[in-house]
């Protein structure tokens, strides 16, 4: 007990840390915010482009306070330079990608590698005048927060939480549907720069915390993660921030019980966070996925079973059941019984199943299939032994018009090629009632 | 017929819209009265969808203009509601049915103001017009392909314009869904609005349009369908894949 509340206390009491939880609780509020549009508008590689540009905006910012002013690291001169170096990148991305050949994805790419190179290559020309550290900067130092970056990233966020909150229902109408957004006359390029403004300055403000390389991890994944959760934007949202603060606040728990490096313990909380919500996500979850698909029956079973008890003519028991239908699982042939019976269908009698009207017309259905399948099969020349088998496999086969084009085809045959009489079209097809679609549930 | 009857709901007078040298649209001039359900129909590449987007005020024209309800089309912005083909949305999006019939209502909000009661009842009542009250808490992906499409007609009717614009409405669907959508094609028409639908399907066109516009760069025909879907124009649009038609021809003759 004692160990436990030394384990979560004691690093509260430190200075560093309250500044670290702070800055990163105040980034990841609203990158998760402003990263679900991001998500949901399939920009994520900008938040990365932006990131790469900030080197050379930085090393200029440096440089030009210096020589103009000899001022040496002006924090506002940086920021506003990574801001200019973010919007240049976004504008030269835009232009090479519309007049050229060559494809976005890959304009991206080649942009943001060289605008970084650009900052790299500066950054070390004048490394007597200028003094970056560039490991700092790609990989970020959430533990050595300064006070200046603390301000930063609690303006930013304040400022653009605003903008989110006051306008999220133009960002909402403009992602969603941009074609009836313009239609209404709202301005949906003014609505895309404000946006790419947004995550720039969130990126910016990131990029001191987490580094370059894992920053575009804090603005998608908390906000993919609520993305397995919500079925609305602004629940998505929020989760998202409540993504991003729980990741920050772990993985500096984690950090600091692991001793290891801040921005990447973050990024690694909040990357198992969103592997444990894939799993178990009530919806969109692969557990769920799984579960459906193994509740599902399928069809061919349900049509085995219909046309198994026709042919018996009587009540059949489960037992006949499991020795003419097929089932990929043991337990699917009781499901489908089951559901058969509660869809009307079938019905059960102390002796065994018996088929209703419905079930029996739906039967019909399929044992014409299948004996027009037959004569088919027979008409191109398989081999006899064949033909049934076969059949049964195509007997499935029967949608709208195929099995009447059989019939037309082969000359509306009265038998199949066993003699036996082809049951004349029902109307009990599994089909859709006209005017009623499918419903789920 | 109403000729001449009022202002016309939308009017494109001699309009070209051009790519480069290739003019997409060529003088076309198109008198849409009110209350009615218009079928445009044309091979693929005809400038339908460039006409949609000169009538949302999208394309600027190299010449000819526009006139919604006898209002200049830049300035009707909001007038036209537009029902987009259902392969251009997401519908993984996270939003409700609610929340897309409230959308309708977006243009009638200040940006400083959230939708108020009266628009909520708004955008309800367009979902009970399309019959989709009960499921306004599901997400969209989760409808069919029928229902998706409803959804989207309710937002245009909670748009309150009285133009709907629709590319594509029967597309992928089957054909109960498809009559299911033309129900309430049929009944948005009966409570005042003027509909115009790209269309695909040239044997279904007869049936549910009052009247119909056939495009292939100009306007090849406009009227109702008897006069529209004559072998010989037909045979001028399509060219080579006359013959489809004409059996097609031979099976409305025959109703």
């Amino acid at each position: 007990m004692n160990f436990l509340l030394h384990a979560f206390w004691a690093p509260l009491t430190e200075t560093y840390f309250q500044k670290a939880l702070i800055g990163g609780c105040a980034v990841a509020l609203v990158s998760g915010a402003v990263g679900s549009l991001v998500v949901l508008r399939r920009m994520a590689f900008l938040g990365d482009a932006l990131s790469h540009a900030m080197i050379a905006g930085v090393a200029g910012g440096y440089l030009a306070m210096k020589l103009l002013f000899g001022v040496e690291a002006y924090a506002p001169a940086m920021l506003l330079g990574s801001l200019i170096a973010a919007i240049i990148t976004v504008a030269l991305i835009g232009v090479v990608s519309k007049v050229s050949r060559v494809k976005e994805d890959t304009v991206i790419g080649i942009m943001y590698t060289g605008v970084f190179a650009l900052g790299v290559v500066v950054v070390s020309i004048f490394r007597q005048y200028i003094h970056i550290d560039l490991m700092h900067f790609i990989m970020g130092d959430i533990l050595g927060v300064a006070d200046t970056d603390l301000w930063a990233s609690a303006i930013v966020s304040a400022s653009v939480l605003t903008i989110l909150v006051l306008f999220f229902r133009h960002f909402q109408l403009a992602s969603f549907d941009p074609i009836m957004a313009a239609s209404t006359g709202l301005p949906v390029l003014v609505l895309d720069y404000a946006l790419t403004g947004c995550v720039s300055m969130v990126v910016v403000s990131a990029v001191s915390m987490v580094g370059v390389i894992l920053v575009v991890g804090l603005l998608i994944t908390p906000a993919a993660t609520a993305y397995l959760l919500s079925d609305r934007l602004d629940k998505m949202m929020a989760l998202a921030s409540l993504f991003g603060v729980t990741s920050v606040i772990g993985g500096l728990y984690l950090c600091v019980w692991l001793d290891s490096a801040g921005g990447g313990a973050v990024m690694l909380f909040c990357t198992l966070q969103f592997l444990a919500v894939l799993a178990v996500a009530p919806r969109y979850g692969l557990l769920a996925r799984w579960r459906r698909l193994r509740n599902m029956i399928p069809q061919q079973v349900v049509e085995d079973v219909l046309i198994t008890v026709l042919r018996q003519q009587k009540e059949t028991p489960l037992k006949v059941l499991q020795q003419f239908v097929q089932v990929p699982q043991p337990g699917t042939l009781w499901k489908a019984v089951k559901q058969m019976e509660s869809e009307g269908l079938i019905e059960a009698l102390p002796q065994g199943y018996r088929l209703t009207g419905v079930g029996e017309k739906q039967a019909a259905n399929v044992l014409r299939a299948h004996r027009l399948w037959e004569s088919y099969l027979a008409s191109i020349g398989t081999p006899e032994d064949a033909v049934h088998p076969t059949a049964h496999r195509l007997e499935h086969i029967h949608g709208a018009g195929i099995v009447d084009y059989l019939d037309q085809k082969l000359g509306q045959p009265e038998v199949d090629p066993h003699g036996q009489k082809i049951p004349r079209r029902g109307n009990g097809a599994r089909k859709k009632p006209a005017g009623n679609e499918p419903e789920e549930q | 017929m109403n000729n001449g009857k009022g202002t016309p709901a939308i009017e494109v007078r001699h309009l070209t819209v051009s790519y480069g040298a290739r003019p997409a649209l060529l003088d076309v001039s198109v008198r849409i009265e009110k209350d009615q359900l218009v079928g445009v129909i044309g091979p693929n590449g005809s400038g339908k969808s460039t006409l949609i987007k000169a009538i949302l005020g999208f394309e600027k024209p190299d010449v000819g203009e526009i006139l919604i309800g006898g209002e200049d089309v830049q300035k009707a912005k909001g007038k036209v509601a537009y029902v987009p083909q259902r392969g251009a949305v997401d519908w993984d999006f996270p939003i409700t049915v609610r929340e897309v019939a409230l959308m309708g209502r977006y243009q009638h909000v200040p940006w400083y103001r959230s939708p108020s009661a009266a628009d909520r009842e708004a955008a309800l009542e367009a979902l009970s017009m399309v019959r989709m009250s009960d499921f306004a808490e599901r997400q969209i992906g989760q409808l069919s392909g029928g229902q998706q499409q409803r959804v989207f007609l309710a937002r245009a009717l909670a748009q309150g314009s009285d133009i709907l614009l629709l590319d594509e409405p029967f597309a992928g669907v089957d054909a109960a869904t498809e009559r299911a959508i033309l129900d309430v094609l049929e009944r948005a028409k009966a409570a005042g609005k003027t509909l115009v639908v790209v269309h695909h399907d040239l044997a279904t066109a007869a049936e549910y349009f009052d009247n119909l516009v056939l495009l292939k760069q100009r306007l090849y025909a406009f009227g109702p369908p008897a006069a529209v879907l004559q072998e010989e124009l037909l045979s001028q649009v399509y060219e080579g894949r006359l013959r489809v038609f004409t059996d097609l021809m031979a099976k409305e003759g025959g109703r």
